[in-house]
């Protein structure tokens, strides 16, 4: 390319894409969209009722959930479980978790089998967890507790292991006790990745509580589901399946929300 | 306070960081430490904090400090070291925290503090919102609501840019005019020692030695901007390693 000493050129501007820009309305449209289609698909017969019924006939079965007082049998006692597994899943992790990032001696002591256990897919020990607590309530909260436990160990002593150093000598140059840059420094600084664990363990959770379920249940969701499948109940083994999906979607809300109310220090 | 460093040497593994350290600083007293890179000057100054300790040696204060001083060797640090997750004035709540002092008193100090360093309006900011600037200002005051009788000030303005870094020199300047204090300054710009030092001490590196002892008379605030003849005579004394330091693959700082 060759230019004349003495024209002009605009510079083109060359910096665009590779930015991300909120777009509200795109998302209920997709979703309307598909519904749409799905049930255009359903109504002409594209689509057959063996495989996928139509939208209408999930919307009737979560109707009949809801009228039986069946929605609150089988999520209240699917709840039930995630909720108490959890809570003291994560309850004792961070305990263990913060026991084995402050003390020396617990972690030599406990690190190594935290490690053999984490591996171990949780769901295996099913088995053995109802051959221990029975069949009952208590397997299926210790199994949830059990999945929950090994990685919010692990994520908080990681967390504690990553607390600026600089920090904490900043509260040992001021004189500040052993429990003041415990509470007011090492807690607050692994917060965030506490908290971004809860994420992942209640996505855990729900897996197992509902691999739990459809292994040996009479109640729940995976109970539900797994009586829908066996009578090739495809609408009703879809109502379970969005149910599934609106647990997940509401538990990752509300660690969203705590996270804005806990760490409002980050962003604006 | 005065504080005393005999002999003070510093050896991590088989590595002597410090070598035989000598150094005085007197009551009231500015002490410049400057050196190249790897010299061991901050080393030195958590030696002296008590954050780390010597190999041998001794470290001493003298005199005893002031009847309302919480912490006498107190730090401010380049990186500011604030706690991200609280206010300014939560900040500097921190280190009044441990001490039985009664909210009034607490809420006194941090007014008090927050007044010497221009942040009163700033006070339920976040540690994010605030400029480099401001940040260290925040340093400052959290380092005098303890009323330290030693500062150690670890290279406080190299994390500013030039010009917030003469603003804070001055207001450093203006401190010390009211206070009096006895500080050590860790810095590696010469302009910046030959401002604010009564005494410099010129390390070299590898290990960490003192090289020279510089006094400068001239009372602070009647320093000129730059001191153009004694900064080359620093430079001098400094160049060679400066190099070195530059050169070297894998040092730590």
């Amino acid at each position: 390319m060759k230019h004349k000493k003495n024209t002009f050129i605009k510079i083109p501007f060359r910096g665009s894409g590779f930015s991300y820009r909120k777009n509200y309305w795109i998302s209920p449209v997709v979703f309307i969209v598909l519904i749409a289609l799905w049930h255009l698909g359903s109504t002409l017969g594209f689509i057959s009722k063996l495989v996928l019924p139509n939208p209408t006939e999930v919307v009737i079965a979560f109707h009949d959930l809801y009228v039986t007082g069946d929605l609150y049998l089988h999520v209240g006692a699917s709840l039930k479980r995630l909720i108490l597994g959890w809570t003291l899943g994560s309850i004792l992790g961070i305990i263990i978790g913060f026991a084995i990032g402050l003390f020396s001696l617990v972690r030599a002591g406990l690190a190594p089998i935290v490690a053999a256990i984490f591996p171990i897919p949780k769901i295996a020990l099913l088995p053995l967890f109802i051959i221990w607590f029975g069949i009952g309530e208590l397997s299926k909260v210790n199994l949830i507790l059990f999945g929950t436990l090994f990685p919010t160990i692990i994520a908080t002593y990681g967390a504690i292991d990553n607390v600026d150093r600089s920090l904490i000598r900043m509260g040992q140059s001021f004189n500040l006790t052993w429990f003041s840059i415990t509470k007011k420094i090492v807690f607050p600084a692994s917060l965030p990745v506490i908290l971004s664990n809860m994420r992942i363990t209640a996505a855990i959770a729900i897996i197992l509580i509902v691999a739990a379920e459809l292994i040996a249940a009479e109640k729940g969701i995976g109970a539900y589901i797994q009586m829908a499948g066996s009578l090739f109940a495809i609408d009703r083994l879809l109502a379970g399946i969005i149910i599934l999906s609106c647990m997940g979607l509401i538990a990752n809300w509300l660690i969203g929300f705590t996270e804005r109310k806990l760490l409002k220090w980050r962003n604006l | 306070m005065e504080l005393v460093v005999e002999g003070v040497s510093k050896t991590y593994d088989d590595l002597l960081v410090l070598n035989q350290i000598d150094l005085t600083a007197d009551e009231g007293q500015i002490v410049c430490i400057i050196g190249p890179s790897g010299c061991g000057k901050s080393t030195l100054l958590r030696l002296m904090g008590g954050l780390e300790e010597p190999s041998s040696g001794n470290i001493k204060t003298r005199g005893s400090p002031p009847s309302d001083c919480l912490n006498a060797l107190t730090f401010i640090f380049q990186d500011f070291s604030l706690l991200p997750w609280r206010t300014v004035e939560s900040n500097i709540s921190l280190v009044l925290e441990d001490h039985p002092i009664s909210n009034k008193e607490k809420q006194e100090i941090i007014n008090s503090v927050l007044q010497r360093t221009n942040l009163s309006e700033f006070s339920k900011r976040w540690p994010r919102e605030l400029s480099g600037g401001m940040k260290q200002r925040v340093g400052i005051a959290r380092a005098l609501a303890v009323n330290p009788s030693i500062l150690l000030m670890d290279e406080p303005l190299s994390a500013l840019d030039s010009q917030t870094s003469e603003i804070l020199l001055n207001d450093l300047i203006d401190l010390w005019d009211k206070q009096r204090f006895t500080s050590i300054y860790i810095t590696h710009n010469l302009s910046e020692a030959i401002r604010i030092g009564h005494k410099i001490v010129v390390m070299s590196r590898r290990p960490g030695e003192v090289r020279e002892t510089v006094n400068i008379e001239k009372a602070l605030k009647e320093r000129e901007l730059r001191n153009i003849e004694l900064e080359k005579y620093l430079w001098d004394l400094l160049k060679e390693e400066a190099v070195a330091a530059e050169r070297e693959i894998g040092s730590e700082t």
